[in-house]
């Protein structure tokens, strides 16, 4: 690892627009998940678990995409010194990308770490019932796959925004993931059917709630009444596999293709 | 050894270019002189590879600068946008040059020293957090402590007053590789003893011509028979000429007079 590694993740670690959106407002959703959606849950063991785990799999996402919001932003706006020092340093593109990465996985593991805390002692305090999760090493796993996938989006994202010379969708391009985010929470109130595969946001929680809770996780309408369609994990897990590897290959693709926008483009929009 | 074919770029594919046909080789130490906006930050983004060219060629030591990737201590250049990595601490960003780029981090702090930067400052600021003459004596200093094998300057000397300018050229004199420097200051020409100097006007490069037969040419409008070079300046025919009538070139403090000039000269 070259000094990039240390330093770029010391500025993400540091960034206060990056602990805004990926801790404090991450944390306001925690709240209204335990004590205003919560508030009519009732109070016995598999009802709470169940809510828990589905809290648990919408807010994975959530502070993984907030906090790619601010791993977007740095690279939009370092965007020539990224082709820059790709060229002429010995941070070549493949290295670029796995120091980038590894930065990024490190802080969006954090970030993760901290949500998964605070639901804990959150949850604990509101149902007076301590619920951990199943099988944790399948959680640590999910979260890392997770993480690689929005990390690849956001960066996918970010250079398309260079590539294509559109300096104007900067600020709503780096908010993409935390948007559609939100979006996947449809499937609390939808049966997505086959949707349920294609959404690589909503297999993130799908898989998160599997594996906090034991249970198959199911299409879609959890807080419907009526019979539900279960997931198949192994298909879930391979659906987001192949998401993650097609963003990380369009990343490789975009990093040798872009030629970067200067900051002062971007200010001036 | 960078060469330059029959470069043309432009910002949009139905812009008008911002460079014309750019032809030129350079191999040892080089001045652009040109005013403000005549394309001469846009020759060394181009020379970078970080603008999209449209017609042309771009050699840096025989190889297409588009094929150039992770090719440690060849090209550097003082610009804040391609010195913009990471949002640190200058002395960090410093750090983060010299090992990717095996450059020598003491040295850009010897330099940052001798142009009034100190430590403390370095220590506490970030890159855009610094006035626009440290900015650049800080992009300068890590350009040259790389000691890449082409560096490019440009406007290295503004906004610094005199004993440091003074200070800089001593550092560019000692400079080990090819530079290319590009300037709209004329004072410079005394200053810099077996360069090479072209002009860049309205996206066009001319030259080269050492830089001492600079020291007594004159701008005169209309076509002379003796030139160093015609120019199109704002239409009109400009010659540079080593002797004769016309106005000394050192008497503009900055090429942007030429236009002043070419104003006075159709009033005329």
């Amino acid at each position: 690892m070259t000094k990039y590694f240390n330093l770029y993740l010391k500025a993400l670690i540091t960034n206060p627009h990056l602990i805004f959106w990926a801790i404090i407002f991450v944390e306001y959703w925690v709240l209204m998940w335990a004590y205003v959606f919560g508030a009519n849950v009732p109070t016995y063991e598999e009802a709470v678990k169940n809510y828990v785990s589905a809290a648990c799999g919408s807010l994975t996402l959530i502070s993984l995409s907030s906090a790619a919001t601010g791993i977007a932003e740095t690279l939009i706006h370092s965007s020539k010194s990224i082709k820059f020092v790709t060229k002429y340093t010995r941070l070549s593109p493949p290295r670029f990308l796995v120091e980038n990465m590894a930065a990024s996985l490190a802080v969006l593991l954090i970030v993760s770490a901290i949500m998964f805390s605070s639901i804990i002692g959150v949850f604990c305090h509101k149902f007076e019932m301590m619920v951990l999760p199943v099988n944790p090493f399948g959680l640590i796993a999910t979260t890392l796959l997770s993480a690689i996938f929005l990390y690849a989006l956001s960066a996918f994202l970010s250079l398309l925004v260079v590539v294509l010379k559109a300096p104007k969708s900067a600020s709503f391009v780096q908010f993409l993931p935390l948007i559609f985010s939100f979006l996947a929470y449809a499937s609390l109130w939808v049966d997505l059917k086959i949707f349920a595969y294609i959404s690589p946001f909503n297999c993130i929680s799908a898989l998160v709630y599997h594996y906090f809770s034991g249970e198959q996780p199911i299409m879609g309408g959890l807080l419907m009444p009526g019979e539900k369609e279960q997931m198949n994990i192994t298909l879930t897990a391979c659906s987001l596999i192949t998401w993650t590897f097609t963003m990380l290959i369009l990343v490789v693709i975009l990093l040798r293709k872009m030629r970067g926008i200067g900051i002062e483009e971007i200010r001036l929009v | 050894m960078i060469s330059v074919e029959g470069l043309e770029v432009s910002y949009g594919r139905f812009k008008e270019p911002v460079l014309k046909d750019v032809n030129a080789v350079f191999d040892g130490k080089s001045l652009i002189l040109g005013p403000n906006g005549s394309g001469k930050t846009t020759l060394f983004r181009a020379l970078c590879g970080l603008t999209n060219v449209r017609k042309g060629k771009i050699l840096v030591d025989g190889v297409d600068v588009e094929e150039i990737y992770a090719k440690t201590g060849v090209v550097m250049a003082n610009f804040p946008e391609v010195l913009s990595l990471l949002s640190i601490k200058v002395l960090d960003l410093i750090a983060l040059y010299a090992d990717l780029t095996g450059g020598d981090h003491a040295f850009a702090r010897e330099i940052l020293f001798d142009l009034g930067l100190n430590e403390t400052l370095l220590k506490s600021k970030k890159l855009h957090e610094l006035s626009a003459g440290q900015t650049k004596a800080v992009c300068t200093a890590i350009a040259l402590s790389t000691r890449a094998k082409h560096a490019l300057l440009d406007e290295p000397f503004e906004q610094l007053d005199p004993a440091r300018k003074n200070r800089l050229i001593e550092h560019l004199r000692n400079y080990g590789g090819v530079i290319i420097l590009n300037t709209h200051e004329t004072w410079l020409i005394r200053n810099l003893a077996n360069w090479k100097a072209f002009f860049m006007f309205e996206g066009a490069l001319y030259g080269s011509v050492p830089v001492e037969d600079l020291l007594k040419a004159k701008f005169s409008f209309g076509e002379e028979a003796k030139t160093l070079f015609r120019m199109v300046v704002s239409g009109k025919a400009v010659s540079l000429v080593r002797e004769g009538r016309g106005k000394p070139l050192l008497s503009l403090e900055s090429l942007d007079k030429v236009y002043e000039l070419a104003l006075e000269g159709e009033k005329r």
